[in-house]
């Protein structure tokens, strides 16, 4: 057998033999795990703390849990989102002063004066969107730095309203009077809002938003393709940001009795950042341990050091990234995955994909007639070269169309019109009969577009199921179902616990395939999907095609270099040459037509 | 506003300005090599201004013959220093999952600046006396720092332009930034050019600590300013671009100090920032910037 067929797909043994239950050791993450931990050491700091009855550990306690809630709700905005905001301290310190100019100052409750902190988060939380909706990555982290480095200037300006530099006493004495549990009603909230934060992350990185988020922050013409808006998700993410940094910020008054405007310096903005970095991404107990090593050693337990508080800090920070890159939680878990070994398991296995689509075979459409994509006169110049020449191609509904031609002859810039990541200067696209002209990408992916790429968009640190499912959460609702539910829930039993650092290479193209067919996508742009591919599997490779178009009745439009694939398997072939259409028709005709006969060595195809 | 006034905004914009052009250069050439924003670039500056306190207090106060010993000096000192932030900072860049490790040892770096400043010297800025006499421009007195950092300004972007044109190490160093894997094909020693590109940016830093110590705040909390207005340069002029880090770094020195003069000291920071977000959203290449090629 090749290696395709044990390479790709779910087993077609039985899957039942594997155990549902697995052992701690072999899991892909131990996020459960650790959000029991962090909630129990949350939940008995605060607790014992405020039992004892120091007033020191107590607000120690108060004051570390709601730093915590900012740096989970960072660690949102920051590693699943992909957002560089550096200015959350002026988020939460924004909700802080809200609350103590409305409840101190205008002597309206605590209940009124939170709602206020909430909307002030969420002025900033929106403040910091649109910035980001136009720019990225380190440009957005100096926006939101210089925000937050200008804060504090902001509050002294007008003193009028926040009492300058002089700070607000809010002591909010209704809220932290011990009832008779022994803990304040403040405490009570503090715990409820730490705990919500940490479960919340965990829980929000398991639905169809978290993943989604997750598409755009890696790869933006991957969630394009994907019909995801990259704008909506980063807009969304700074909002459920604000809104949870609000609420940690509207407790600190009460928690702390005062405001002023040295609490929310630009120090706060990095002390999340770096908690998050250097207990460790992507796993719950991270902003923990950041925090611990970060705050509460210099400040707590090395207090009688006090003048070398700031050093402690920075040499912390440094001396962890430079031992452990991936940050503490991060190394322990490489070092967890290690000692599990490399769990080998079940591979993809295209057969049984094959498979399912010829049982569930839904008849092919038979009237070659239907447009599938129709481009007039398309032209596209980059600066002075013109990659797409005036282009005219049809594609029918069910064929698979072979786009060959020399490198920089225009394969690509034409694939990228049709899916809207570039716009053409000039002609015409319709696709499914609209005119996707003033069309965004992600509009596009809409009408039925499914789209791979040379460079696999393969999301790390996400499983290989993970890697499917976002197809599956791209479905469109209205689209037919081609792909039974049995075979699905087979997918997610196999893969759910495999990494998808495990796959190879050439194979991550067709899990990108099985992806866009995931999505129902009913027109599908291969760009180079045999790339990386040994014979036996340019074999099975052809096989899934033709499965793809007379089972599920497919529109394929492949971009290939191996011509022998796209002459055994294509309907009608185009031949591009520096950006204009050479030749096009059927395999055959194209052939034997003399203007493209020099890519074919002494008549055979090359 | 009167016209001396404006000639005082307009010849202390330009030479705060000048520090910020300084910063942004010096921002460039490591950004080039290596892809890192160095956050500590702001806190060397600072230490080139301490260098100056320390080394004139040594011969028992400035005088001009000290200033052109000592300039090179406080240079040099900049640069090894940076040269070894550099190499700690390139360290965990080889295997790291995620090359962003430099965000956290770059600011740690910083932090740790400012820590040992901060320990041993106060919180307090320290002043340093400019040995020149003030010149007259427009009618008005101006402290000498504020045209020699514009003229060291002048005189780094020139040298960096022939060094990036006309030396082997320069053209390999703008090799890095077109293309790193053409780079490293060929064979060019990346680590050892990017660290050569820190010693670099060490030595402008330094320099523009001393030169500009009378006019900045030398102290330890102060580093932080020179980083964001930097980039802010840095971006107005188009990341890489010297000619432009030329001209934005004293246009942002003049929005600051017109700021500062109309509507209080408090609202310098906040000009700046609107500064940054105006030309990001209308020009986010920068004036002198190109942009970017096809992402598929």
């Amino acid at each position: 057998m090749s290696s395709v067929e044990q390479g790709i797909g779910p087993t077609a043994g039985n899957p039942s033999k594997r155990s549902t239950a697995t052992p701690l050791a072999a899991r892909l993450n131990t996020d459960f795990p650790q959000v029991i931990v962090a909630v129990i050491a949350v939940v008995a700091f605060l607790t014992v703390s405020e039992w004892s009855g120091s007033a020191y550990w107590g607000g120690i306690a108060k004051l570390t849990s709601l730093y915590l809630v900012a740096t989970v709700f960072m660690s949102i905005l920051y590693v699943d989102a992909g957002q560089t905001s550096f200015g959350q301290g002026a988020i939460f310190g924004a909700s802080a002063y809200a609350v103590a100019v409305v409840g101190s100052l205008q002597g309206y409750s605590f209940a009124v004066a939170a709602i206020a902190g909430l909307g002030a988060a969420l002025i900033g939380g929106v403040l910091f969107a649109l910035p980001a909706l136009r720019v990225q990555w380190f440009y957005l982290g100096f926006v939101t730095l210089s925000a937050s480095m200008v804060f504090p200037d902001v509050l002294v300006y007008f003193d009028s309203i926040t009492k300058g530099i002089n700070g607000i006493r809010a002591p909010f004495t209704s809220i932290t009077d011990k009832t008779a549990i022994g803990l304040s009603p403040l405490t009570l909230m503090i715990a409820l809002v730490t705990v919500g934060a940490l479960a919340f992350q965990v829980w929000l990185a398991r639905t169809r938003l978290g993943r989604q988020m997750k598409v755009a922050a890696s790869s933006t013409v991957a969630a394009q393709s994907l019909g995801i808006s990259p704008s909506l998700m980063r807009s969304v993410a700074f909002l459920v940001t604000a809104f949870g940094t609000g609420l940690a910020g509207m407790l600190y008054p009460p928690t702390v009795g005062f405001v002023s405007p040295n609490a929310f310096h630009v120090d706060l903005s990095v002390l999340f950042f770096f908690a998050i970095i250097v207990g460790g991404t992507n796993q719950p107990l991270g902003p923990v341990v950041g925090l611990i090593l970060l705050y509460m050693v210099p400040n707590v337990f090395l207090a009688s050091f006090v003048e070398y508080r700031l050093l402690i800090y920075g040499l912390v920070a440094l001396l962890v990234m430079l031992l452990m890159p991936n940050g503490i939680m991060g190394t322990l878990e490489d070092w967890r995955r290690r000692r599990a070994g490399g769990a080998a398991g079940e591979s993809l296995r295209l057969d049984r994909f094959i498979a399912a689509a010829r049982s569930n075979r839904i008849p092919r459409i038979d009237a070659p007639d239907v447009i599938a994509i129709e481009v007039a006169d398309v032209r596209k110049a980059f600066g002075s070269v013109k990659a797409v020449d005036g282009v005219s191609i049809t594609i029918r509904r069910g064929e698979i169309h072979g786009l060959v031609g020399a490198n920089g002859s225009g394969k690509t810039s034409l694939l990228n019109i049709f899916s809207g990541f570039s716009r053409a200067s000039a002609g015409t696209v319709k696709i499914a009969g609209a005119d996707v002209g003033g069309m965004a990408a992600h509009q596009i992916a809409l009408l039925g577009i499914g789209r791979t790429f040379q460079t696999p968009r393969i999301l790390p640190g996400l499983s290989v199921w993970e890697n499917l499912e976002i197809g599956l959460d791209a479905r469109n609702p209205s689209a037919e179902r081609t792909i039974p539910d049995d075979l699905i829930s087979e997918l997610r039993a196999t893969f759910k616990d495999r990494s998808i650092e495990t796959i190879p290479h050439g194979q991550r193209r067709l899990l990108e395939i099985m992806r866009i067919v995931l999505k129902e996508a009913d027109i599908l742009l291969l760009d180079e999907p045999a790339a990386g591919l040994s014979p036996d599997e340019r074999r099975t490779f052809s096989e899934l095609l033709r499965s793809l178009r007379d089972d599920l009745g497919k529109t394929i439009v492949l971009v290939e270099h191996d011509l022998d694939l796209v002459w055994g398997t294509a309907d009608r072939v185009t031949v591009l040459e520096t950006g204009r259409v050479a030749a096009s028709g059927t395999p055959q005709e194209v052939a034997a037509n003399p203007a493209v006969s020099h890519m074919f060595i002494g008549g055979q195809r090359a | 506003m009167r016209f001396d006034e404006i000639a005082i905004i307009a010849v202390r914009g330009i030479g705060l300005g000048s520090v910020y052009a300084l910063v942004a250069m010096s921002f460039n050439i490591v950004k080039v090599s290596s892809g890192i924003l160095n956050f500590a670039q702001g806190n060397m500056v600072v230490l080139g201004g301490l260098l100056a306190y320390f080394l004139f207090s040594m011969v028992g106060g400035p005088t001009q013959m000290s200033w052109y010993l000592f300039l090179p000096l406080a240079a040099i000192g900049v640069g090894i220093l940076m040269t070894l932030q550099g190499i700690v900072i390139l360290l965990p860049m080889r295997y790291s999952t995620e090359d962003h490790s430099w965000l956290i040892t770059t600011m740690a770096f910083s932090v740790i600046i400012g820590a040992v400043l901060l320990i041993t010297q106060g919180p307090n800025a320290l002043s340093v006396r400019s040995v020149f006499p003030t010149f007259m421009v427009a009618g008005t007195h101006v402290p000498a720092p504020y045209l020699l950092t514009f003229a060291l300004a002048v005189i780094w972007c020139l040298a960096l332009s022939l060094f990036r044109t006309r030396t082997m190490t320069g053209l390999q160093i703008s090799a890095l930034w077109q293309n790193p894997e053409a780079a490293r094909a060929a064979g060019l020693k990346i680590r050892r050019l990017q660290i050569v590109a820190f010693t670099i940016s060490g030595l402008i830093v330094g320099s523009t600590g001393f030169v500009a110590a009378p006019m900045i705040t030398v102290s330890a909390d102060s580093g932080f300013r020179y980083v964001i207005n930097g980039f802010v340069a840095v971006v107005i002029g188009g990341m890489g671009s010297n000619i432009g880090a030329l001209i934005a770094g004293p246009l942002v020195g003049m929005v600051g100090m017109f700021a500062a003069y109309r509507y209080g000291a408090e609202l310098q920071g906040v000009a700046t920032l609107l500064a940054l977000i105006a030309i990001l959203l209308l020009r986010p290449q920068g004036l002198f910037g190109s942009t970017t090629a096809r992402q598929v």
